[in-house]
């Protein structure tokens, strides 16, 4: 199939993911980390369908096992070679869905809409959403499984608190700083936005929130890149109108990946507008790490008896920065903060919704829903919104974002 | 911030960063990717050949040592060697066996016969001996272990010792999972981990087996369980012994899971993820090494750096098309570039200059220059950037990265103290 047919695939990034294949040395490393083809024969691994098959595609592709690849990111993360697996996985699927691309996929990845839609109308959602026999004629219309989790609606989105909030106390002594809060943080975890300014406004920012749309990771990982492109775009207009060179903090671990690195290496969006919000984005717990060890945070933080599990997401390993949660809330006394050490909990993202992929997820998260079930079954800790949800639905332990654990130590709840 | 940046994953710097953490120092361990230890054959090799087969790697290194002053094992020293050897098998509980004075002479995947020093417990009965009677046992569906190959080659080679063994193929079919016909060793190894599926294979191989033979099979048998090879022995009613792969290797993930699961346990901060592409020196001292971190780049300072970077295989090294060899993130100098050709046409005869090339390190491990004195005061280097060494001739890698890496975290904690 000629590239004619596939608008909005010919990426500057495919070239760039494609010259890194010359580094693979065929090591298998990436093989022995992968989470899905440790739980499916389906899938035939990273290494087959990437730096393996790739030689022998030109335009279409040879192994529609790809398709189970899931996009969580594990194999870039530990390749030794720098060879950008997930990438070229991501875009070769991409390629091969471009001409039959399923309604669902299409829908799924329209986060703005289903918070827009659900919020209104929060308890009808929220019922309908527990609601078996909707959640069948879902399945089997949309192909969104019946047991997968679902965000959880809210009455108020974070955007309407914000505006009707009184002004915060504290006053802003330190500067100012943006705040990005993601669709998932401004119709779904909406406490954890709220949370996020809250310990920005008490340790003296003034936070910025500007009106602000979807970064689009939800249509890239379906493969949507042109769609996918303009959002992340169009956020960067919204969140560079609300000041030059302000740093700009997300308590969305993924959607802050996607603004760093992601769009960039798998969708080839080369753009000016990207690159400045890239360099300037800072996730929360990587943020008050910073000011850590600049010796700038205070750390007057209360007692907190507890031990509790530690997620922590690939799209936020990827960053490479290692765990900042874990560091920042190792400074609260009393709290012991246990690492999962699992590799993924099997939502990435989307793909644990699908109900041809529900099993597979599930499989690739059951040893970190057992790890969080044993350490605490009252609370676990994660970054971000999907993989909470996935760990939550699954596991049945309340899941929160770290920030919440550092606005309790604060004495702010 | 820690008081220790080690940089590198693999053995020497998992090694180094268990040892400063051990001694309650703040180390951060930084690296792109999962190291190499993984893709080697989870033994340690402290000496193989120099060049006849040694029997006693520690007492050949010291002689060594001696004769060749350039050798890292001249600036390492038997008894930091011996350190590392007792270190790593306290360090690893019941994972690793063996002892310095004494190699372990085991068979491999093509039926030749390997000198190592420490093995893990699941591969001590491939030890050979003379008159040993062999049943080497290939999976069908693994395609990387051929037990014809492998049986037909120990058989007619003569052992070191003089003796011979006999060894016949056997070959079962267990899936590893339903529904693939070409499954991985690591998926095999995922499936012993189960008593059930060891259940089902000793059933379909106890028929094949005679009496007196011990029991040669791919490293497969079990990633997590570290009893599993001993639970088919007992269910088999033979003793059983396993023959590494090449990569995906089941008995080098054992070892790096666990170095690195302990390094975290100790309080290790490991950064994953991106190269590190630059350090920050000030008036000669090392500031800060900087990662190209997501975003933007990842400064990480410290009192003291440990160099464990590897060779050209990690790209710690590089060789450019001028043929100019460079060490790629402190731009070191390097010993080993003066001698020749590096790099000579003829595959098969002597070594390749090329590949002892790598820093000078005195007998604390700080980097030195030509002339001997430290590059930079506060950088140490482990493992395989130190040159001086052909290492995958002499199979004398691992000892080298043990006892450079143990010797760079003594010298820390000495310093800082």
């Amino acid at each position: 199939m000629s590239d004619e047919t596939k608008p909005g695939l010919e990426f500057a990034g495919h070239e760039f993911a494609r010259a890194s294949l010359d580094a693979c040395v065929k090591c298998t490393i990436c093989e022995t980390q992968c989470p899905v083809a440790a739980v499916t024969p389906l899938f035939s691994g990273p290494k087959f369908v990437g730096p393996q098959a790739e030689r022998y595609r030109n335009g279409d592709s040879v192994d529609h096992s790809l398709d189970y690849c899931s996009s969580c990111g594990t194999c870039t993360l530990v390749c030794p070679q720098g060879v950008q697996i997930a990438e070229l996985n991501s875009q070769a699927r991409a390629v091969m869905k471009a001409d039959h691309m399923p309604l669902r996929d299409r829908l799924i990845g329209q986060t703005t809409l289903m918070g827009t839609m659900m919020t209104p109308v929060a308890p009808i959602a929220r019922a309908a959403l527990h609601n078996k026999p909707i959640r069948t004629i879902m399945e089997k219309v949309v192909g969104v499984h019946r047991d997968a989790p679902m965000p959880p609606p809210q009455g108020q989105t974070f955007a309407s608190w914000w505006a009707k909030r009184p002004k915060p106390a504290t006053a802003a002594t330190r500067g100012t700083l943006v705040f990005f809060h993601g669709c998932a943080g401004g119709y779904f975890e909406v406490e954890t936005s709220k949370k996020s300014v809250e310990v920005l406004e008490h340790l003296g920012y003034e936070v910025i929130v500007p009106k602000q749309g979807c970064c689009g990771l939800a249509q890239q990982s379906n493969g949507l890149f042109e769609q996918a492109s303009a959002s992340v775009l169009k956020l960067c207009d919204d969140l560079r109108a609300a000041g030059k060179d302000l740093t700009i903090i997300s308590s969305s671990g993924s959607c802050t990946g996607m603004l760093k690195h992601e769009a960039h290496e798998i969708m080839g969006v080369d753009d000016e507008r990207l690159k400045d919000v890239g360099t300037r984005i800072r996730d929360i717990m990587e943020f008050l790490l910073d000011l850590h060890e600049a010796g700038e945070l205070p750390t007057d933080f209360a007692t907190i008896e507890m031990t509790v599990p530690y997620h922590a997401p690939c799209q936020l390993k990827s960053q490479g920065m290692g765990m900042p949660a874990v560091e920042v809330l190792g400074l609260i006394p009393g709290l012991t903060v246990v690492e999962s050490g699992a590799v993924c909990c099997g939502i990435a993202g989307t793909y644990g919704l699908k109900k041809e992929k529900y099993e597979i997820a599930q499989a690739v998260g059951k040893p970190l829903f057992e790890m969080v079930k044993k350490t605490n079954p009252n609370l676990a800790l994660c970054d971000t919104e999907t993989c909470r949800w996935q760990i939550e639905q699954s596991s049945g332990v309340k899941t929160e974002h770290p920030i919440w654990m550092v606005h309790r130590a604060y004495g702010l709840s | 911030m820690s008081r220790v940046i080690v940089i590198g994953a693999g053995l020497s710097g998992l090694v180094a960063a268990n040892r400063l953490a051990g001694k309650g120092v703040d180390v951060t361990l930084l690296t792109k990717g999962i190291g190499g230890l993984q893709l080697g054959q989870g033994s340690i090799d402290v000496l193989g050949y120099a060049p006849d087969r040694v029997t006693n790697p520690v007492l050949t290194l010291s002689a060594i040592a001696s004769a060749r002053p350039a050798h890292p094992y001249a600036a390492i020293g038997a008894e930091a060697v011996h350190t590392g050897i007792e270190y790593l098998k306290a360090l690893l509980g019941d994972l690793l066996v063996g002892d310095a004075e004494a190699n372990y002479q085991l068979p491999t995947a093509v039926g030749a016969i390997r000198p190592t020093c420490l093995v893990q417990p699941s591969m001590v009965a491939g030890n050979v001996t003379d008159g040993a009677r062999f049943a080497i046992v290939g999976l069908r569906r693994l395609k990387d272990f051929h037990p014809k190959l492998v049986a037909e080659n120990l058989s007619r080679t003569p052992l070191p010792d003089g003796g011979r063994l006999d060894a016949r193929p056997v070959m079962v079919d267990v899936p590893a999972r339903d529904g693939e016909v070409d499954s991985s060793g690591l998926t095999y190894a995922r499936a012993f981990d189960d008593p059930a599926f060891r259940d089902r294979f000793a059933a379909a191989l106890k028929p094949q087996l005679n009496e007196g033979e011990t029991v040669g099979l791919p490293a497969v048998l079990g990633l997590k369980d570290r009893g599993a090879w001993k639970d088919l022995s007992e269910k088999l009613g033979h003793p059983v012994f396993e023959i590494p792969l090449p990569p995906p290797s089941v008995p080098g993930m054992r070892l790096n899971e666990a170095l690195t699961a302990l390094a975290k346990a100790a309080g290790v901060r490991v950064v994953n993820g991106t190269r590190a592409v630059s350090a920050r020196v000030e008036d000669g001292v090392v500031k800060g090494v900087t990662m190209a971190t997501a975003g933007a780049p990842r400064e990480f300072t410290g009192e003291a750096f440990v160099l464990a970077t590897g060779g050209f295989e990690s790209g710690a090294l590089a060789m450019d098309s001028y043929g100019s060899v460079t060490e790629t993130l402190f731009g070191l100098p390097l010993q080993g570039l003066d001698d020749g050709p590096l790099v000579h046409g003829d595959y098969w005869s002597a070594e390749q200059p090329l590949f002892s090339v790598g820093v000078r390190v005195g007998k604390d491990m700080r980097v030195l220059d030509a002339a001997g004195a430290a590059v930079h005061p506060n950088l140490f280097a482990a493992g395989g950037i130190i040159g001086g060494s052909s290492r995958w001739a002499e199979k004398s890698g691992d000892g080298i990265a043990l006892g450079s890496a143990v010797r760079a975290a003594d010298s820390i904690v000495e310093e800082l103290a």
